[in-house]
């Protein structure tokens, strides 16, 4: 990244570091990143659009959430506990926005989305409580979305080819339904194309802060 | 960097009494890190991709499922076969990330069949022919296939305009779309050519290989060798890229046509290891002094006898390391403690030609299938074609089953992916 982006990025990390003392810590990037607009970030494909829900319950087309700002978007459920999964893009994010708020050139120009592929525990309510003050209106808007059901995500999960699996668990008389996947999230552009798409190992914020930079950099 | 053809042209001498190269991809201790469901139990098919020979069933490729869990009443038997309808010189095959499809190509063409293996994984089904390869990139031949976030990068062996060996790879979306393309480097050393791909993410680290094109792997062995011009059109490089921006790095001098490309499973480890298939020689790829250096560190065979390794496969500790030598037909195991001094602690012949070598996770259960090009296979009574499981106790490689792919009219056995019935997509 820019020295600029650099310095706005450490800035912001000492300004989030309280939240995320009982979070997934941010492991050093094991690698110097390329420069931003040292490279391409091709089109993949174009994210889906569909029916969600707000914290308010309302629903909303996920396009407007996907277009004219570059969005960055992880799809995760509230109940996850592995520490490489969707806990993971807490803190990143965190640290994604508090360098973004940072910095001139991106604090109009980003947002953050949190989608949720559990509508049947994540309801409206149960995503204001996992977002607490981070739904909070600023610069770098974070969206916290749900569906109304499995039939309303399953386009969504498709159209971005995220894998989920329900398995029922019962033992000892309970019922537990365990969800498994694999961390993905995605680098939409302000024209609603996917243009990255982070596992937990690219997904860290000087990655994600370069490629918003690259995307910026574009004629 | 000096290219090393002489090596090549050396070698294509000492082949007039012998055979050929090539080889394959991948079992479940040496897929893409992307690939998170892997296999830690006990799988329960061995997915082959087949080579379609004329007179034999259909004559077309086809993907063979076979039975490998003992605890079946079918152990050992072959489920059922998807013929793609054509003949194509199938070779290799990939799964996607989320393991649902698998990918799977020829070198004599330039397209790519996806089946699906999510919706039944015992029942595989062709869902998608992707055909826009050589049109988009100019590539022909595609190669490996090596899972990245929800896209697919292909290697391809050779290229559409003078089917030589300068080629590229190629990246789709998990849908099949293309996405763009990135030429094997010709300068600074660089050959142009391709054949595996390595990802090492928490070093941001792409390594490839080198093989050969279109004209030489499609020939019969036996005008080949007597080509001294075409034995020099043998790659005899290795590339790390900057993964994050797709561009190459650095070239390696690998003389011999490196092919396979293990790193390392074992967390904290850095290093990939080859085989390069014409000298015979094991290379490890390892960070030294902040930069990426390849270094010769074994031998495997006697290299006068050109035993053609073809095939490796890691142990997911990174201590062991399986070879499939084609020519003599055997099957052996390095002990890896030392990567920077491979030592060879055993060995088995295996069939009369062998080129896969498969293993489960735990490393107990070891597949060999026999298979390497079609014009390069042996003739006569040496042509057999198999898929032999062996139970591995650490000592001894013991027959476990065999499926004879003539006798069950299925063609040349290639490459292999594993499967389980737990992997249906919910």
């Amino acid at each position: 990244m820019s020295r600029a982006g650099a310095a706005a990025l450490a800035l912001a990390w000492l300004a989030v570091a309280p939240a995320l003392a009982h979070e997934p810590v941010i492991a050093p990037l094991g690698f110097e990143p390329p420069a931003p607009g040292t490279y391409t970030l091709h089109r993949i494909m174009a994210a889906p659009d569909g029916e969600v829900l707000g914290l308010d319950g309302r629903p909303q087309p996920l396009a407007r959430f996907t277009h004219e700002r570059i969005t960055v978007l992880g799809l995760i459920y509230t109940t996850c506990i592995d520490p490489d999964g969707c806990p993971r893009t807490l803190p990143v994010f965190d640290a994604i926005r508090a360098g973004a708020r940072a910095s001139p050139t991106l604090r109009d120009r980003l947002r953050l989305v949190t989608l949720s592929f559990d509508p049947e525990r994540d309801t409206p309510a149960a995503m204001r409580g996992y977002a607490g003050a981070r739904a909070e209106a600023g610069p770098v808007p974070w969206h916290f979305l749900t569906t109304r059901s499995a039939r309303a995500l399953a386009p969504l999960l498709d159209g971005f080819g995220q894998d989920v699996r329900t398995t029922i668990v019962r033992a000892e008389g309970t019922r537990r339904r365990e969800i498994s996947h694999v961390l993905k999230v995605f680098l939409i552009d302000p024209a609603g194309f996917v243009r990255e798409i982070y596992d937990s190992t690219f997904l860290h914020p000087r990655t994600v802060l370069n490629d918003v930079e690259t995307l910026l950099l574009e004629p | 960097m000096m290219r090393h053809r002489t090596i090549a042209v050396a070698l294509g001498c000492a082949w007039l009494a012998t055979l050929g190269v090539a080889a394959a991809a991948a079992d479940e201790t040496c897929n893409s890190p992307y690939i998170t469901k892997l296999i830690k139990g006990q799988e329960d098919y061995v997915y082959v991709w087949a080579l379609g020979v004329e007179g034999v069933g259909d004559g077309s490729d086809k993907l063979v499922t076979i039975d490998v869990n003992p605890k079946s009443k079918t152990y050992g038997k072959v489920l059922g076969s998807v013929s793609v309808g054509t003949r194509g010189e199938a070779h290799h095959m990939g799964l996607t990330d989320d393991r649902r499809f698998i990918w799977a190509g020829g070198l004599s063409e330039a397209k790519i069949h996806v089946f699906d293996i999510g919706t039944d994984p015992a029942k595989p089904k062709l869902v998608q022919t992707i055909t826009d390869m050589a049109d988009k990139s100019g590539y022909l031949g595609p190669h490996t296939y090596y899972a990245l976030p929800g896209r697919m990068l292909v290697q391809a062996l050779s290229n559409t305009k003078d089917k030589g060996g300068v080629t590229g790879m190629a990246l789709y979306s998990n849908k099949g779309e293309f996405i763009a393309a990135y030429p094997m480097p010709t300068d600074n050393g660089g050959d142009g050519y391709g054949y595996d791909l390595a990802v090492n993410a928490k070093k941001n680290v792409l390594l490839t290989s080198s093989f050969t094109g279109y004209n030489n792997y499609m020939r019969p062995l036996g005008d080949l060798i007597k080509d001294a011009e075409a034995m020099k059109k043998f790659g005899n490089t290795m590339v790390a890229w900057d993964l994050k921006a797709m561009k190459p790095k650095k070239v390696f001098a690998v003389p011999g046509a490196p092919l396979e490309i293990r790193w390392s499973p074992k967390a904290g480890d850095n290093w990939a290891i080859t085989a390069a298939a014409l000298t015979s020689k094991l290379w490890l790829v390892k960070e030294d002094k902040g930069e990426w250096q390849a270094k010769e560190v074994g031998t495997i065979g006697d290299p006068a006898k050109i035993p053609l390794p073809v095939d490796i496969s890691i142990t997911r500790d990174g201590k062991g390391l399986w070879v499939n030598t084609f020519m003599d037909g055997t099957t052996r195991y390095f002990d890896l403690s030392n990567p920077g001094a491979p030592k060879q602690t055993y060995a088995k012949v295996t069939g009369k030609q062998v080129n896969m070598v498969s293993q489960s996770w735990d490393g107990k259960r070891v597949y060999v299938t026999s298979s390497l090009l079609a014009n390069w296979d042996k003739g006569g009574a040496d042509n057999e074609q198999f898929l032999r499981g062996f139970a591995w106790d650490g000592k001894e490689l013991k027959p476990a089953f065999e499926v004879d792919f003539i006798k069950e009219k299925l063609g040349r056995a290639h490459h292999m992916k594993l499967g389980a019935r737990s992997l249906k997509s919910s």
